[in-house]
């Protein structure tokens, strides 16, 4: 079994400047990873180089075995999608429209769909409860059914990996935990990797399978139990109370 | 959407056929209706000059306009969603701005420093258009060059847009240097001018401006994706790369080719993609490379008739009409609507 994620010795940043140096890592079964940290210490930054938005600075990372460089833009299409932080600049769609965007990597050149690609996009939108909108223009949605739209779509992309850079900052309380647990159910049912970056505390901790703990240009990648009880994700965050439920 | 798509695409082949028989109907001289279809049909009618005058001058000329319209109109298209820019049209990157110096070079450059070119007939037939293209292929390698280090493409238009006011500044330079009656054959050029276009440059013409239109509709899931926003498309599998060096291309193939031909033509590009997503509301690119076509054709005839003003012996410039009817029309949606059509 190749593992799903493998990150060696890489360094992240902009224009040659390290922002986070040395990450090793492995991701060897589907779990919810939450990256967080202090704002500017590097989580956009490590998620746009993960996702190949920007380049890395050292090091080399693995999907599945297959060394990144290596990949062509359509081969990591499939295996991973993002979420990003901006929402999609388009409005004048409907939201079965948007969600079909994800199948774009699998369709031909006239983007025609296939019976297997209406089932994804059903499915993806069943999961996410946005069925009822399906021919509802985006620009008429609330923000967090916004962001359910931008998920699903991500959803019938079909990838094994699903990156989400803090989705959740548009949201009110109610929509981020609603994001988190559907998030949960993606790891459980369909045996997702979700790696997702949020300011949300209190959710990252109480969902997560995983924390990776950015701090002082390195990451620290351990269970949440072991972050709570050592007192590193207080210290980081200032004597912050948290209540952990 | 397929069956509103449908019915724009019929209504506007009925147009553009109405508007092509009108186009070639009126003019200075009255050919009667009946005669124009038995001289498309290939039959003799009474009067030998009504065959010259229609199938030299008339034909060729809408023609052109068909040509120049689809193709104006697509291209302003692609601009505007690479670029994400409402008022992006098919001269933003400086392509016309580059045919122009080319001319300007042809035209009053060679005169200024003494040497004669109206002494070759070649010369003078294409020689325009040698180095219209010239100068926009110029412009062109330039914007490639720095799409190659440039990963914002929003620098890029602004590259574009610069290198434009340079080829202006050159233009100026040579304006003021030139002889009277070169300056005029410039300024004639700039007006654009779509009789121009030799009977048999206008097959070479059409296969050219086919295959751009092919090509644009080719990459219509690319530009789709580019809706997102570039990062997106990235995301789905596209090399944004190579869909910005194919889109510039694609663009450069089609508004140069016609600007070379018929001189800069302004605001089609611009105004036509607004109105072809004003009525589809959609942004899809498979259904609007082809309304854009459409709708190209439509505007761009009527631009001519109108040009021609029917029942003078004088015409206008189409570079001016052009304006005159798509001014008052990007007016009109504004305050219909009280913005202009939201362009994705």
């Amino acid at each position: 079994m190749k593992n799903i994620l493998s990150i060696s010795s890489l360094s992240v940043g902009y224009n040659k400047k390290k922002v986070l140096s040395n990450i090793n890592l492995v991701v060897d079964k589907p779990k919810l990873i939450t990256l967080i940290g202090r704002n500017g210490q590097g989580k956009s930054t490590l998620l746009k180089t993960l996702t190949g938005l920007i380049p890395s600075i050292e090091g080399e990372l693995f999907f599945k075995g297959k060394i990144n460089k290596e990949l062509s833009h359509k081969e990591k299409s499939k295996l991973f999608s993002v979420v990003l932080t901006s929402p999609p600049a388009i409005n004048n769609i409907t939201v079965k429209d948007f969600v079909a965007y994800g199948r774009y990597p699998y369709t031909n050149w006239l983007a025609v769909k296939k019976e297997e690609d209406s089932l994804q996009i059903n499915q993806a939108m069943e999961l996410c409860g946005i069925t009822n909108f399906a021919t509802t223009n985006i620009t008429n949605l609330s923000d967090g059914e916004r962001q359910k739209v931008a998920l699903a779509r991500a959803i019938a992309q079909n990838t094994p990996i699903i990156f989400l850079d803090e989705p959740t900052s548009h949201l009110d309380l109610v929509n981020q935990s609603e994001l988190f647990d559907l998030l949960h159910q993606l790891v459980e049912k369909q045996q997702k990797t979700i790696i997702i970056s949020s300011h949300q505390l209190n959710l990252a901790l109480n969902y997560a399978d995983e924390i990776w703990l950015i701090n002082n240009e390195s990451l620290e990648v351990n269970t949440p139990q072991y972050f709570i009880e050592s007192g590193k994700i207080e210290a980081l965050f200032g004597g912050l109370k948290i209540k952990y439920f | 959407m397929t069956s509103k798509f449908s019915i724009l695409s019929i209504v506007l082949v009925i147009t553009s056929l109405g508007l092509f028989m009108a186009d070639i109907a009126l003019g200075s001289v009255h050919i009667p209706l009946v005669a124009i279809v038995d001289i498309l049909l290939g039959n003799t009618v009474e009067k030998e000059s009504w065959n010259i005058i229609l199938l030299e001058s008339r034909l060729p000329r809408a023609l052109a306009a068909i040509l120049a319209g689809s193709a104006l109109a697509v291209s302003g298209l692609q601009m505007q969603t690479l670029f994400r820019n409402p008022l992006a049209g098919p001269y933003i990157l400086g392509i016309s701005s580059g045919a122009g110096l080319g001319v300007a070079v042809f035209i009053m450059g060679f005169s200024v420093m003494g040497i004669s070119l109206s002494s070759s007939i070649w010369f003078a037939n294409y020689g325009i258009v040698i180095s219209a293209i010239l100068g926009a292929v110029l412009v062109l390698l330039l914007l490639m060059a720095a799409i190659a280090k440039l990963k914002d493409i929003m620098t890029v238009l602004i590259l574009g847009i610069m290198i434009g006011s340079i080829a202006t500044a050159f233009i100026s330079i040579l304006e003021y240097f030139s002889q009277e009656d070169s300056l005029k054959s410039f300024v004639l050029w700039t007006m654009g001018d779509l009789s121009s276009v030799a009977p048999d440059s206008l097959k070479m013409l059409f296969f050219i401006v086919l295959i751009g239109l092919l090509a644009a509709f080719a990459i219509s899931k690319q530009l789709n994706t580019y809706l997102l926003g570039e990062d997106y498309a990235q995301s789905l599998g596209i090399n944004v790369n190579t869909t910005r060096y194919l889109v510039i291309f694609v663009t450069a193939l089609l508004a140069g080719s016609i600007t070379a031909f018929c001189g800069p033509i302004g605001f089609v590009g611009i105004i036509t993609p607004h109105i072809a997503r004003m009525f589809l509301k959609s942004a899809n690119h498979f259904y609007l490379v082809p309304l854009c076509v459409l709708l190209g054709i439509n505007i761009m005839l009527l631009a001519d008739i109108i040009a021609q003003l029917p029942g003078s012996d004088k015409t206008f410039p189409i570079n001016a009409v052009t304006s005159l009817i798509g001014i008052p029309f990007i007016f009109w949606i504004v305050f219909k609507n009280k913005k202009i059509a939201a362009l994705n």
